[in-house]
């Protein structure tokens, strides 16, 4: 079977599912202006009427960053701020998240706000628990990580150059990030077929174990190429951002736009991801 | 290349050139107190020294001087006990030091004689001549001599010793077989007449206080090795049969001497010309600056060596870029280097010792991965070399009065980097990769950045502290560094280019080969300038004040036509006189006058002193202009302005003489505010919690 047999599918969910980004990115929008109040408050009060000429002193960076310390006693409460509002994110992620996976699975390819927030709090619960059984599995991938590590550390811990240090380094980086997509793929599936079959946490994982048992390395071969495809995007799209000018009115206009459609297209990614892991447990499940 | 008109004279300016430097060091060897003759093995399998020292030392003061007191650096890295080690541990956060198991150091006297064979090690004893003592510090060895040492007399001790190399210590070390060998043997400290022996503990936020002396060294190594150290090297004996070869090297007139070994060196050489490097207009400008003549300011020849590591030789002509524009600059401000050779050493792979300076050898320390745009190794290679001038030739005591060479050398490093390369992006780097690939990050110059970070220690404690007595690390580093560095830029913006210049030029040529203190820098730049500029000294100094002045408040509002109220007379301006006591209504005026009030600060407790003060322009939208100025010693002070026009602009200082504020931000009003820089910045943040809070959720 071809790439297309499950990307296909997927690509169509995610098309006729596309709503679904948009509610994602205007929440998280909301939620970023909140975490920025405070800061754009200080910045609005001590830059709100500073002169910039055409050749100015310093530059504006500069400014920002005296401001930052000139303000420090403001920044520990921020901090603590910033933590509680992560927390607080945690879990409307987790209800998002459930929205998400229960619309993009459901039958029906019509989606409201309505349906998409009922799916979250149906789901909700679940998906918390499913949260909370996976931090034995995060203990895994940390042994797992130090285990295929060791020999890395060894060859930089005897080099006499910089090159063994930073290629085991970055490689180091390449074995978390790889772990990481695989137990996060196990995840998924759990929390698929959580919603798909309607099974419980527990029963869920075993099933998804079960199935990658059988159909891992697939599997995830699939979910890396949707990776390296999300990265190359990106990548370009990087490529386009540093060459807007900074601080002219036209580039800021074109920064926004095109910074808000980036996070449009990653939320867009994560649905194609979860549509083509449907489409491919539905397809090896039959078999 | 040749520059016309010069062929015939250079050979006599040459010799001019190197009469007037022997001369000055010959002059100089009759001051001097110390001579080392020193042979060292190393022996690379268990990275130790095996070291004979014989040192002539000669009192020149009119003290008799009951004792000798002596450095032992390495003890610093003896054991968790030392002064040194215990001030690492309460770090923090961020340490120049750890100290680790299995890469201790130590240095130990194994004899220690007179010339005439009376053994002195009975009367050796370690103190702790530093508050608070600690009795576990081994820093710091004194000898009670058999007589005391009259005005004049001369006293030459043997001494031999052992030495174990430190891990990747601090500034010195050794990693598998590359070594860097540093504050390696026995050093006296230095008599101070009238106040006896001046000689520190090691401890975590000092450097180094010598007398100048001569040196002559013996490095023994195996043949493998390539070497670099201080002087000259003027001999080589190869032993085929023990498989080594001992390096002879000489220098006069320095205080310190540093070596490296490593078989991964690639030695390579090349000549710095005076000649060449400077052009006739370029010295003819400087001499006009100066106050001097041209031929006073011809720079001599110079050999550089450059140790590189084989992996990073690509980049061997972008070190002696910057390595000749250090001796060009240095040279032409400050007076020229007075030794035939510099050493520039990519230090040894992870010894620990990059970013160091001793006389006439510094170490660097670059990266396989570079950037263009970066001035990294340049900015590095500028300051170690300065401190060959800070530190080196005016050689300030680093232990209490570090600022002389360190923020001296900082402000310098700026200048030559401004002028030879201009502003240089900032190095941030993940995971060895550079950061600069993928984001713009801004340029700038280094007195741009040093002003900003330095604020944050304005209130911390005096630039003049004993450096170990600062709050911690940072507080150190930022004050003696980049906040006496920022103090500096803004005297000369105070005092004028021409001024300043000749300021700076005076005290490095009249303090070379001595020890300056702080009221000496005072005096050359009173006398220089003719001013008083203690008051900035005290200010800025010796205590910890913040300077900041802001642009309180701007108010514009429209004048009004007309005035309530019983009048005498009818107010200015009116077009006729009504009878007293009877309300009037104002002739209707066809221009619109505005009245301005704008209200300047003072935020800290820091002021300009007599004489000087801050300076106000105010830009109009019809566009003219008006400057107030003021001295800046009230809290507040307020100026009325009555103009046609509303006020556009209001910029404090804005010829950026007072460099020394810590928040430029608030110096300036616009009507209009910065408009797309904020929005952008804003809209940027935005962004970036959106991808932040993205990415934590993906986790999810």
């Amino acid at each position: 079977m071809s790439l297309q047999t499950y990307l296909n599918p997927g690509l169509n969910r995610t098309i006729t599912r596309f709503r679904l980004s948009v509610y994602i990115w205007l929440i998280l929008l909301v939620l970023a202006l909140l975490a920025l109040a405070p800061i754009n408050s200080l910045l609005r009060n001590s830059l709100g009427h500073f002169y910039l000429p055409d050749k100015p002193v310093m530059p504006f960076e500069l400014n920002l960053a005296e401001v930052f310390l000139a303000n420090q006693e403001i920044l520990s409460p921020y901090v603590g701020f910033l933590l509680t509002l992560m927390l607080l994110t945690g879990l409307i992620f987790t209800f998002l998240s459930a929205g998400l996976f229960g619309r993009m699975l459901s039958p029906d390819p019509v989606v409201t706000l309505r349906e998409f927030l009922s799916d979250g709090a149906r789901h909700f619960w679940k998906f918390f628990l499913s949260l909370l059984v996976f931090l034995p599995f995060l203990a895994v991938l940390l042994i797992l990580f130090r285990l295929l590590t060791a020999p890395l550390n060894l060859w930089s811990s005897r080099a006499v150059t910089e090159w063994p240090v930073i290629i085991s380094a970055n490689l180091r980086m390449l074995v978390l990030i790889l772990l990481w997509t695989a137990f996060k793929l196990f995840l998924d599936l759990t929390r698929i077929i959580m919603i798909s079959e309607s099974k419980k946490v527990i029963p869920a994982y075993v099933s998804a174990l079960r199935f990658l048992k059988r159909h891992f390395f697939r599997f995830w071969g699939l979910y890396l190429l949707l990776g390296l495809a999300v990265i190359i995007i990106s990548a370009f799209w990087f490529f386009i951002m540093r060459l807007i000018p900074s601080g002219a009115g036209p580039g800021v206009l074109a920064f926004i736009f095109l910074g808000q459609i980036y996070i449009i297209f990653r939320v867009l990614a994560r649905q194609v991801f979860i549509g083509v892991e449907y489409a491919y447990y539905l397809r090896q499940k039959g078999e | 290349m040749k520059k016309p008109g010069l062929s015939k004279a250079r050979p006599v300016f040459r010799l001019w050139l190197i009469l007037f430097l022997a001369c000055g060091l010959a002059a100089m060897a009759d001051d001097r107190p110390v001579r080392y003759d020193l042979k060292v093995e190393l022996i690379p399998e268990t990275a130790t020294l095996q070291g004979k020292e014989t040192i002539v030392w000669t009192n020149r003061t009119a003290d008799y001087i009951p004792d000798i007191q002596f450095h032992l650096y390495w003890n610093a890295f003896k054991n968790e006990r030392s002064t040194l080690a215990q001030e690492a541990s309460r770090e923090k956060i961020i340490s120049r030091y750890r100290a680790k198991k299995d890469e201790w150091g130590w240095i130990k006297l194994v004899s220690l004689s007179t010339d005439s064979g009376l053994d002195l090690m009975p009367a050796a004893t370690f103190i702790s001549p530093d508050e608070p003592h600690n009795p576990d510090d081994q820093t710091v060895l004194r000898v009670e001599l058999p007589e005391p040492l009259a005005p004049g007399q001369s006293i030459t001790l043997n001494l031999e010793f052992q030495a174990k190399v430190p891990g990747s210590g601090l500034r010195t070390g050794h990693y598998r077989d590359g070594f860097f060998i540093a504050q390696w043997f026995p050093k006296p400290g230095v008599y101070e007449e009238g106040r006896g022996w001046n000689c520190h503990e090691y401890h975590l936020n000092s450097e180094f206080y010598a007398d100048f002396a001569d040196y002559r060294v013996e490095i023994t190594v195996p043949e493998r090795m390539v070497v670099g150290a201080s002087g000259e090297e003027v001999a080589r004996r190869d032993d085929p049969a023990s498989g080594k070869t001992t390096y002879t090297y000489v220098q006069q007139n320095i205080h310190d001497f540093a070596w490296t070994a490593s078989p991964r060196f690639v030695k390579l050489e090349r000549w710095f010309r005076g000649e060449e490097e400077v052009t006739p207009e370029e010295y003819r400008q400087m001499a006009e600056l100066l106050g001097l003549s041209p031929q006073e300011l011809k720079l001599p020849d110079v050999k550089m060596i450059l140790l590189i590591e084989k992996q990073h030789q690509n980049q061997a002509e972008r070190h002696f870029r910057a390595l000749r524009a250090a001796l060009k600059y240095y040279g032409l401000w400050y007076g020229p280097y007075p030794y035939r050779t510099i050493t520039m050493v990519d230090p040894p792979y992870r010894t620990g010792s990059g970013g160091m300076e001793y006389p006439t050898l510094f170490t660097a320390g670059t990266s396989v991965l570079l950037e263009k745009d970066v001035l990294s190794p340049e900015q590095v290679i500028i300051h170690e070399f300065g401190h060959g001038y800070w530190y080196g030739l005016v050689a300030n005591n680093e232990f209490e009065e570090a600022w002389l060479d360190e923020g001296i050398n900082t402000y310098s490093t700026g200048r030559v980097s401004e002028v030879a390369y201009g502003p240089g992006r900032l190095p941030f780097r993940f995971s060895g990769l550079p950061l600069s690939w993928l984001i713009k990050f801004p340029a700038v110059y280094d007195w741009q950045l040093g002003r900003v970070v330095s604020a944050t220690v304005a209130e911390l404690d005096p630039i003049v502290t004993a450096s170990w007595k600062f709050f911690n690390s940072m507080s150190y580093s930022l004050n003696v560094y980049y906040r006496a560095a920022t103090c500096l830029h803004t005297l000369e913006r105070l005092l004028g280019e021409q001024t300043w210049a000749r300021v700076m030029r005076t005290y490095h040529m009249r303090y070379r080969f001595r020890h300056p203190k702080t009221e000496d820098f005072i005096r050359v730049v009173n006398e220089v300038s003719g001013q008083d500029l203690t008051w900035f000294f005290k200010e800025f100094f010796f205590n910890a004040n913040n300077f900041d002045y802001a642009i309180g408040s701007v108010e514009t509002r429209l004048k009004p036509e007309k005035y309530q109220g019983v009048f005498d007379s009818l107010p200015t301006g009116q077009a006729s006189s009504p009878p007293a006591g009877v309300q009037e209504k104002t002739a209707r005026k066809k221009e619109k006058i505005y009245e301005t009030v704008i209200t300047l600060r003072r935020l800290g407790p820091a002021r300009p002193g007599p004489g000087y003060g801050l300076k106000l322009r105010v830009d109009f939208e019809d566009g003219s202009s008006e400057w107030r100025e003021w001295d800046g010693q009230d809290r507040w002070v307020r100026f009325y302005f009555e103009k046609p026009a509303r006020v556009k602009t209001a910029v404090l200082d804005p010829e950026a003489i007072w460099l020394v504020d810590s928040n430029f931000s608030n110096n300036s009003y616009s009507s209009q505010g910065p408009g797309a820089r904020l929005l952008t910045a804003t809209v940027k943040l935005v962004w970036f919690l959106q991808h932040l809070l993205l990415t934590f959720s993906g986790l999810l």
